[in-house]
């Protein structure tokens, strides 16, 4: 799969439409051309690339409301068969 | 226009997951829960209740960005839990595996919800075309070591639902293309153009979000 294609000439419309491929190739994006020349796409590039770093970093931060666990256990009680030692 | 459509088919069995859940490491004691638990003993239940609930309700109210419906959620997947433990198999880690089951959880909510066709091509601006929306203009500001948790997760909670599901399954969760495609039950080409579309759609909504700051 090519991922350089005509990079050269590349407008930024172009090179935007190229972006998808290029994240999942894991291409160097500082290698293309069009970057050495556009500041906005470069912007651009750097922006996609921390929102999805910062992704990576987000944990679980939130924990359910007492009344799930009080949920779940009045749900077994109703039906007990459903214990996993009785089937 | 391409669009994921949510088949009404049956929930998938948790399958141990090709790629690497990449915050699991092992829990002191939970080995021996799930072994109890398998056999019934409640209180080694409530234990993998306790060790679990956390990431299973962020997983579902990142999903769905509701917390009621997260919350009914999280006790569906741990209700199913209960009755499905005796068939883990430890081919993965039990975390991953009780991940798998509430991501098939919030699918299957979702198809139930009256929502045959989700639409993960679903934007905010009627006038937008298919492709991702190209950013030709200049910026004055860039995100680059500006954005907080917070922040962030505020933005995740606008996306449109679609992309908010191909964004955390994808960039949150870590799960593959071809896993996500198979989940959502479209192609794996789609599931990459969702995600690139949902991270244009986030770099607007934090831009957004700054500009308000500054003029604030």
């Amino acid at each position: 799969m090519s991922v350089r294609v005509m990079e050269k000439t590349m407008t930024c419309a172009e090179f935007q439409e190229s972006l998808p491929e290029l994240f999942e190739a894991h291409a160097d994006l500082n290698a293309q051309e069009h970057l050495k020349t556009c500041d906005n796409c470069a912007a651009l590039v750097r922006d996609l690339e921390y929102i999805a770093s910062q992704a990576k970093l987000l944990l679980p931060m939130h924990d359910p409301s007492p009344a799930v666990w009080d949920n779940i256990q009045q749900a077994i009680r109703r039906n007990p068969s459903a214990q996993p030692g009785r089937k | 226009m391409e669009r994921f459509v949510l088949m009404s088919s049956g929930p998938t069995q948790p399958r141990p997951a090709t790629q690497h859940l990449r915050r699991n490491p092992p829990i002191a004691g939970e080995e021996e829960a799930i072994e109890k638990a398998r056999n019934g003993d409640a209180r080694a239940f409530e234990t993998l209740y306790a060790m679990h609930k956390r990431r299973v309700y962020s997983l579902c109210l990142r999903m769905l960005g509701n917390v009621a419906e997260a919350e009914d959620l999280t006790q569906e997947a741990f209700l199913q839990l209960y009755r499905k433990i005796g068939t883990f198999r430890g081919d993965s880690a039990f975390s991953t595996w009780l991940h798998r089951l509430a991501v098939n959880v919030v699918l299957m909510h979702l198809r139930r919800k009256g929502l045959p066709q989700v639409s993960l091509e679903e934007t905010l601006e009627p006038s937008q075309d298919d492709g991702p929306r190209k950013d030709i203009g200049a910026r004055d500001l860039t995100l680059s070591g500006s954005i907080d948790r917070v922040t962030l997760e505020r933005a995740i909670e606008n996306l449109p639902p679609g992309y908010r599901l191909v964004f955390v399954l994808h960039d949150v969760e870590g799960y593959e293309h071809n896993e996500i495609a198979e989940m959502l039950d479209c192609s794996i080409g789609n599931s990459k153009s969702q995600l690139h579309k949902a991270r244009m759609k986030l770099r607007d909504l934090l831009h957004t979000g700054q500009r308000k700051e500054q003029i604030a």
